[in-house]
């Protein structure tokens, strides 16, 4: 809680820059009120007041008489004071600072005044014979400051009580100044808000502010650890109202080194909790109902009590209130706080009972502050007759120490267990996925392992044809046969193929030839036509024949007449003279004779005309005769194409034979080394998979049970059981380390027995390759005592108990003395029995 | 006089030291401004009735926190019972913006096993010339936490009460919808009395089981 800050007695009387340039010399005044300038006419102020020496009576017993006079002296000063204040009120109002004050005391009453020159005189001696009030008179000493430091001693008062008078510290301030510290910033910004209504700090480039400045950054480097802490400040600022900047840190420091402060400001701020822890003991040691009543409204302590432990009332109280307690806390330390906070309390309790929790608050910040702005004294009274036990209160602090020590173990132990429980539960995750995954690959094992036995057979089928391969490959190239072939067919190639453009070439010729002749035949009449020509050319010929009938015919009638001619000449001859005796006679004769030549002339044309169409006749068999050729040729030559497709069909075929022939052979080579390489592959991967199948399984099968120990060891509570079963896991391990050194003597003979794996030995009976096993020796599980599953069960010796188990369950091949099977056995009992199924 | 309220919210006010928390949450409470104020040390508790619709009226209860690191042992207690918080930087401070990853994660961590509706503020936006924080990157940061983003100012009331609000009918919705519950033992929300329905039998009966669980 923090007081209002726009409270006008933060800059009362106590702490204006202007007193402390009163010289301590300066004639005695009213210091000793200072603190309480406006004393209430509240009776019971007085009477606190007037009862301060009967609350510590013990205190006054052990006094001298010396010192019981000066106390009885204070008290009456004390009356007068009030009484002075009282008139004072009444008569000039109030003072507002310690210079009229003085004045108008002084004059006020010489009685007064003589009382605060004791009290001055008082103060010089004690400051003068320091050591030996501290010595001698350390109680009255006490009594003194409880009734308040008057102002002008504060300054030394408050070195001489920090002890903070002669520091070596004091010496580096100058030098501290020049540095730079990393809290400076946050410093800066804090300082505009130290005490932001008094006059010495008001403003931003105030003395005060830069003075405050300078200390809070020559302590943040001088402790490194604790820095700056918010809060601090008020306090160095009281101390910069009363003293120069280099003592005011000297007093800091201090303060922080030997009144708890340090621990308070510290980055951890654990004496702040450890405060509040001892002030809540208090608190419902004495004020129980109150206390119940800020529980129900959840009014933590925290709320109220951190800035009064933080800032020793100083941003909560007034100033001349807190300066008071800020006297006794020099003097007696943190105890006033705790003793003014429970007084504080009880005085409001029947206020605060009443109050929820808005009401509550806002009792804290508005009526608190200044219940005792005019009677200080009433609250130190008070605060006085709180019960404070300091050896309770150590005792809590032990308490508190180890609850925290506790706590924070704890919270280690919660932290570990919270990682430790989430790496089991990932443990868990994947140990349930390892089993399904376990199951898979025992699976894909034994497909593999049936992969593998085909493949072997394969393999052995392949590799006799191999050799069969080998073995005429062998013979060829003994006989040198293959070499010979190939050429022989390369040559029956190459006459193919010229076989083939030979007849290519005929072909092509026969086209051609074909093409002519078609062009020819195009040109020609066709077949009917022919036909036709036939006929006719039968029809002509038998013309001819009539032709040449009458020919002969049309001869002998032309010899006939040639000789009738020359008959009817001889018989002119005589008739010559006919024609000399008749000249129409010869005409006629000639005529006649003209006539038979004509006719002569005309049958030779007709017999020439005959013989034309004879030859047109012939002409036109020959080409009928030419026409039937071209017919055959081109049959022929369809004939001939045939064929040299044929041939250029069977030479393809001849080619892609040897060519086929090539690359099987090829192939038969490559495949056969292949098929080695690869079975010889698989046979690996095969064997490196289950020797890692077998690791993994080993590998989980100890994760497995290490995290049932733990998930056992989280769900205990007692720690007992928890070291007792530690124990046993250490016998344990001893026993496995044994067992493990056992084992490697036993595995060499263990040849096969694989007794914890009797999936393998079941699986794979066809490829009980003795090499394939023999690899799995070395990857057997490591055993783990069955105990660890049943750490109840009180099992010594696991060993003897896992022969039996191993005797009972061990399949066929398994060594019944074997001291490994056990364990695994018995985990994989449903696993064999997939595996008998399978099979 | 007792205002009668719907639900009461707690909610908390956190981040870095001087951004502005204290002068927010008075110029919330109280309407005024204060150029400079104490620094908060420990915890300082204010609250206030808001309005959210007509005759809704929910009671704040907000708790002020001081934002030097060390004091988070403090502060830390509490995260627990607050039910929605503003988280503010200072726009004219970029360290201010970039610890409120920081600050989440220590609300985060402190309040389990409850949580809390956050609301980011980038205040003192009346220092524009001073700004070293953009309003973009602030959204995206605040989206990218699922946050709302208001830019306020104490000095010059800008927002001030829009944040409050804002965060009151955000917390409001998902107290109606059943995402956040009243539960025994966490104070984040409280049951309020409805002066209207306190008369039907229903909700006297209702109460009365409220009262004696």
């Amino acid at each position: 809680m923090s007081t209002p800050s726009g409270s006008p007695e933060r800059e009362g009387s106590t702490g204006g820059p202007n007193q402390l340039e009163c010289p301590p010399s300066s004639p005695p005044g009213m210091d000793h009120s200072m603190g309480s300038p406006l004393l209430s006419p509240d009776s019971s102020c007085q009477d606190a007041m007037l009862s301060a020496p009967a609350a510590s009576p013990a205190d006054s017993e052990s006094l001298s008489p010396d010192e019981l006079e000066l106390l009885a002296k204070l008290e009456e000063q004390n009356r007068l004071l009030e009484a002075d204040s009282k008139s004072m009120r009444s008569m000039s109002g109030s003072r507002r600072n310690s210079g009229s004050s003085l004045v108008s005391s002084s004059s006020a009453s010489s009685n007064l005044s003589h009382l605060e020159e004791d009290t001055w005189i008082l103060w010089g001696r004690i400051v003068n014979e320091w050591d030996e009030w501290r010595r001698k008179k350390d109680k009255l000493l006490k009594e003194l400051i409880r009734k308040g430091i008057p102002h002008h001693f504060r300054a030394i008062v408050w070195q001489l009580l920090g002890n903070a008078t002669d520091m070596p510290v004091k010496n580096q301030y100058s030098e501290l100044l020049k540095m730079s510290s990393p809290c400076e910033k946050l410093i800066r910004r804090d300082i505009a808000r130290t005490y932001p209504e008094h006059e010495f700090f008001k403003g931003q480039d105030s003395l005060g502010q830069e003075v405050l400045f300078n200390v809070m950054k020559a302590y943040s480097l001088v402790d490194r650890e604790v820095g700056y802490c918010q809060g601090s400040a008020f306090i160095v600022g009281l101390l910069l109202m009363q003293m120069p900047e280099e003592e005011a840190f000297c007093v800091f420091v201090r303060l922080m080194q030997e009144y708890r402060l340090r621990e308070l400001f510290k980055p951890t701020m654990a004496e702040l909790g450890l405060c509040i822890y001892q002030f809540e003991y208090l608190l419902q040691e004495q004020l129980p109902e109150l206390n119940v009543h800020f529980r129900s409204q959840s009014f933590h302590t925290s709320m109220y009590a951190s800035s009064w432990f933080l800032t020793l009332f100083l941003t909560f109280l007034p100033m001349p209130v807190a300066t008071r307690i800020f006297d006794i806390f020099m003097y007696e330390g943190l105890e006033i706080i705790f003793r003014v906070g429970m007084a504080i309390l009880q005085y409001n309790q029947t206020d605060l009972i009443q109050l929820d929790m808005e009401g509550m608050s806002q009792h804290f910040q508005k009526v608190i502050p200044h219940q005792f702005d005019s009677c200080p004294d009433k609250l130190i009274l008070r605060a006085y007759q709180v019960k404070y036990n300091p050896k309770r209160m150590k005792k809590l602090e032990k308490e508190y120490t180890t609850i925290k020590n506790k706590e924070m173990e704890e919270q280690i132990e919660i932290k570990r267990l919270r990682t430790e429980n989430r790496l089991l539960k990932q443990r868990i995750e994947t140990l349930e996925k390892g089993q399904v995954t376990r199951a898979q690959e025992a699976e894909e094992n034994y497909v593999i392992k049936r992969e593998l036995a085909v493949v072997r057979q394969q393999f052995s089928v392949t590799s006799q044809n191999l050799e069969k391969a080998q073995d005429t490959i062998g013979e060829l190239q003994r006989e040198k046969y293959t070499e010979q072939f190939v050429t022989g067919l390369q040559t029956q190639l190459e006459q193919s193929r010229l076989q083939e453009a030979e007849l290519l070439g005929a072909l092509k010729e026969m086209q051609d030839k074909v093409l002519d002749l078609e062009k020819r035949s195009s040109s020609l009449p066709d077949e009917n036509n022919v036909a036709q020509l036939q006929d006719e050319l039968k029809l002509v010929k038998l013309r001819e024949l009539e032709t040449l009938h009458s020919f002969r015919e049309m001869q002998d009638t032309v010899t006939e007449l040639n000789q009738r001619w020359q008959h009817h000449m001889s018989k002119s001859g005589g008739v010559g003279g006919h024609w000399k005796e008749s000249p129409k006679k010869n005409a006629l004769n000639e005529l006649q004779d003209k006539l038979m030549g004509v006719r002569l002339r005309e049958a030779q044309a007709q017999a020439e005309l005959r013989e034309v169409k004879l030859k047109a006749i012939q002409l036109e068999s020959q080409n009928q005769i030419h026409g039937k050729l071209i017919g055959r040729h081109e049959v022929e030559s369809a004939a001939l194409q045939e064929r040299l497709q044929q041939l250029a069909g069977q030479n393809k075929g001849l080619q892609a034979q040897l060519t086929e022939m090539k690359r099987k052979q090829a192939e038969l080579d490559c495949k056969s080394k292949e098929e080695v390489m690869a079975v010889r592959l698989r046979e690996a991967d095969s064997m490196a998979a289950m020797a890692e199948l077998r690791q993994k399984i080993a590998e989980l099968e100890i994760q497995k049970e290490e995290g049932l120990i733990q998930g056992q060891l989280n769900h205990s509570d007692s720690s007992q059981y928890i070291t007792q079963l530690r124990d046993q896991i250490g016998e344990l391990k001893n026993e496995i380390r044994q067992l493990r050194g056992q084992r490697s003597k036993f595995a060499p003979s263990s040849r096969d027995g694989g007794g914890g794996y009797p999936d393998l030995c079941l699986a794979s009976p066809s490829s009980a390759g003795g090499d394939y096993l023999s690899s799995d020796e070395d990857l057997l599980p490591s055993p783990i005592p069955p105990d660890a599953m049943y750490p109840a069960l009180p099992h010594p010796h696991p060993s003897a108990r896992l022969d039996s188990e191993g005797s009972t369950d061990s399949e066929a091949e398994a060594h019944p003395d074997h001291p490994h099977h056990g364990p695994s056995q018995q985990l994989y009992t449903s696993m064999v029995c997939a595996e008998v199924l399978d099979n | 006089m007792e205002a009668i309220w719907l639900y009461q919210f707690r909610l908390i006010v956190i981040g870095d030291s001087t951004v502005g928390k204290s002068c927010l949450i008075r110029r919330f409470t109280e309407g005024r401004f204060t150029q400079v104020s104490d620094p908060t040390v420990g915890v300082d508790f204010f609250s206030r009735l808001v309005e959210i619709e007509p005759g809704k009226r929910i009671k704040l209860q907000i708790w002020d926190t001081a934002g030097q690191e060390r004091f988070r042992s403090i502060t830390r207690a509490y995260y627990r019972n607050s039910v929605g918080g503003l988280l503010l930087f200072d726009i004219t401070n970029r360290r201010s913006f970039q610890n409120v990853h920081d600050w989440l994660e220590e609300a985060r961590s402190h309040v389990q096993p409850h949580s809390i509706v956050f609301l980011l503020v980038g205040h003192k936006c009346d220092l524009e010339p001073q700004r070293q924080v953009t309003r973009q990157e602030a959204e995206k940061l605040a989206g990218a936490y699922g946050m709302r983003y208001v830019e306020t100012s104490a000095r010059d009331a800008i927002n001030v009460e829009h944040a409050f609000t804002e965060l009151t009918r955000d917390i409001f919705q998902l107290v109606r919808s059943g995402d956040i519950t009243i539960q025994e033992g966490w104070e984040g929300v409280k049951s309020g009395f409805v002066p209207n329905m306190v008369h039907s039998s229903e909700e006297v009966t209702k109460s009365d089981r409220r009262c004696l669980c």
